[in-house]
């Protein structure tokens, strides 16, 4: 058996995470499944949703001797706007003045991005949704914005790899 | 002037955790708190469901520990429907449990607490992280990848998925194991035990011993203990009577079912998650690290603490010299760490012994089940700490009251003691440095807290932030790696 799983010698890793338990946070695995599903997933990238378990699998590509040339991080944020609102965001780009503000149930502890992003080697990109409220207790399925939002994030991850091969011509 | 100190997120904990500590007009620590913030309303969700839906759904309460919940929610269904699992249903689920935990046990040692004793506690953030370790020890950094690896690849073969399971099922397990598949999985739980071998030798050979005078120092406070044991007193961390011990070394044995009997919950208006305490010794509920009352804890070294025997040959050599070393109860916080390594080679073991179970291989995996008008208790030891889900359903089996108490809210007043012993005695006249305050998140560590429930954050390179504010609540100062 490969001493490494299948996940770390992928190109481009998709993970999919947050609780479906609360509302609007089941945005990222609802991408992941999209992803996993669009006849346009090329071989290079996986999709995996890792609901509340990202940790698992991040633990596992940070300390692998082989790792995916870029992580793509999806999650729901609420960074005040509006519902519904896709977007990418590297992590090492993130302003100081919204890390704080960048609370979301399930997305990985900062030190493994930031450890995976500026010692690790690896393209870590956050493509993010806005929330529309997130629910102070266990209540699952997304908001109506959300849900119309998973196609967008979907074609938007779908764009990244493709950016990356340009760049490297 | 009195100042607070603020500590904020806790590295290398999964969640969000804030560490407060109050100094007084002279400098020394008045006080300690560690706040987290708890999940909220699951057990209002769960009313008026299905109860069979339950071990399905609690997996997303938790995505560190997600095969704990998993049991003991499929544990109180057992007990709901009044079934027990046949044998061979019984020990795929011990089998899950005890992979799952070389996996939880391998990551937390070797990554979570690793750095602090790999790069030393006083080691510059810059390297003292996972990524630290994977420089300076490569080797081991591939080892504990790929044994990571072949806990995930065992679960998938025995239960189709490792991260949110589905098959252990009110009265027992859904998907017998396949003698082609045992054959399959056998070398890799042979191969994960070898490493735990290597573990445990390492840590003795080349960490422990670096580390006796902080053991003996670190986080140290008295209390009592919780662990689970078989009727003989020997280490099960998948079923079996609950052993309350206290700071003394005595104890009572009682059945999980009659928790609330023993164990209470007291509510503090600082903190969102409660802190149980052992009600049944009369005393009352006191954190005061010289003075504690119905404090006990949880996790490794209370089950080991609790137990007066485990039922593998290796991991029995290695708890017999533990116990001869460190005394019956251990008390010293950071030997959490040791008895992880004990555990580690116990679940290894007791991974191979089931394997090698003829009996695991029947095709009879399951009991019929029929819903019900009853209270259920289902009870296993999670890798943090005694976990315990109580249902109780109406006739047609839908579900009328749930109550959790999770391995890491038995540890919550235990880890306040720690937080406030140790800024006690490293924090004085005001002074302290980046080194003090790693410490006072080593002893957290310790514990190996799941706060995977609560909010996580986001900052981006502000892996920890101390912010000292005066008694008006002015910003003072300022400190971040």
């Amino acid at each position: 058996m490969d001493a490494t799983p299948d996940y770390c010698a992928c190109e481009t890793l998709v993970l999919g995470c947050g609780n479906e338990l609360f509302g609007d946070d089941g945005f990222g695995p609802a991408v992941a499944r999209r992803l996993r599903h669009s006849p346009a997933l090329p071989t290079s990238l996986l999709a995996l949703d890792v609901g509340t378990s990202v940790r698992e699998v991040l633990f596992n590509i940070v300390l692998s001797p082989v790792r995916p040339r870029r992580v793509v991080v999806v999650d729901a944020v609420d960074m005040g706007r509006l519902p519904g609102e896709v977007w990418a965001i590297e992590a090492r780009d993130l302003p100081e003045i919204k890390r704080d503000d960048f609370s979301m149930h399930q997305l990985p502890t900062s030190n493994l991005l930031r450890e995976l992003s500026e010692l690790g080697g690896v393209s870590v990109t956050c493509v993010v949704g806005q929330v529309d409220g997130l629910p102070s207790e266990v209540r699952p399925g997304l908001s109506q914005p959300v849900e119309r939002a998973v196609g967008r994030a979907v074609e938007l991850i779908l764009q990244l790899p493709a950016e990356e091969h340009n760049r490297g011509r | 002037m009195s100042k607070t100190i603020t500590i904020a997120p806790v590295s290398r904990i999964e969640g969000h955790a804030k560490v407060t500590i109050q100094l007084d007009d002279a400098g020394d620590v008045a006080d300690a708190r560690m706040n987290v913030v708890e999940l909220r309303g699951f057990e209002k969700f769960c009313i008026g469901r299905p109860v069979e839906e339950l071990p399905r759904i609690v997996t997303s309460i938790c995505g560190v520990c997600p095969w704990s919940h998993h049991l003991a929610s499929a544990k109180a269904n057992d007990a709901v429907f009044g079934v027990t699992p046949p044998p061979a249903g019984r020990k795929l689920r011990e089998l899950c449990n005890a992979v799952a935990y070389t996996e939880e046990h391998i990551l937390h040692f070797f990554f979570l607490a690793g750095a602090d004793f790999v790069m030393g506690p006083d080691a510059d953030y810059g390297v003292r992280n996972v990524i630290g370790i994977a420089g300076a020890q490569p080797a081991i950094a591939k080892q504990v990848v790929r044994n990571r690896h072949l806990g995930a690849k065992m679960l998938s073969i025995i239960s189709g998925k490792s991260i949110h399971p589905v098959t252990a099922v009110p009265g027992g397990f859904s998907k017998p194991l396949a003698e082609e598949e045992r054959q399959q999985v056998l070398p890799m739980a042979n191969e994960v035990l070898e490493f735990a071998k290597f573990a445990i030798a390492f840590a003795k050979e080349n960490i422990f011993p670096k580390y006796l005078e902080a053991i003996k120092t670190l986080g140290v406070i008295k209390t009592g203990f919780l662990g689970t044991v078989t009727d003989d007193g020997t280490l099960n961390l998948y079923d079996g009577k609950l052993r309350l011990m206290k700071p003394d070394g005595s104890y009572t044995d009682f059945p999980a079912a009659q928790y609330a009997d023993h164990i209470g919950e007291k509510v503090l208006p600082w903190s969102y998650l409660k802190f149980p305490y052992a009600k049944a010794w009369g005393e009352g509920f006191d954190m005061s690290p010289s003075a504690p009352k119905g404090i006990y804890r949880t996790n490794t070294l209370a089950r080991l603490n609790a137990c007066d025997r485990i039922a593998t040959p290796l991991a029995q050599a290695e708890f017999e010299a533990f116990r001869k070393a460190f005394g019956r109860p251990a008390q010293q916080t950071l030997l959490y760490h040791y008895a992880r390594l004990i555990e580690l080679l116990y679940n290894a073991e007791l991974a191979v012994q089931l394997l090698n179970d003829p009996e695991i291989t029947s095709k009879e995996t399951r009991a019929p089940v029929t819903p019900r008008a009853a209270r259920g208790v289902g009870c296993v030891e999670a890798p943090r700490g005694t976990l315990i889900h109580d249902y109780e359903t109406d006739a047609q089996g839908m579900v009328t009251n749930v109550n959790l108490i999770v391995g890491t809210t038995h540890n919550n007043a235990p880890i306040n003691m720690s937080v406030k012993q140790t800024a006690q005695s490293l924090i004085k006249g005001g002074q302290y440095d980046q080194g003090i305050l790693n410490r006072v998140e080593m002893a957290i560590r310790a514990y190996d807290p799941c706060l995977s429930c609560a909010t996580h954050t986001f900052d981006g390179t502000l892996a920890v932030k101390v912010e000292i504010y005066d008694h008006k609540g002015q910003l003072r100062d300022t400190f971040a790696n």
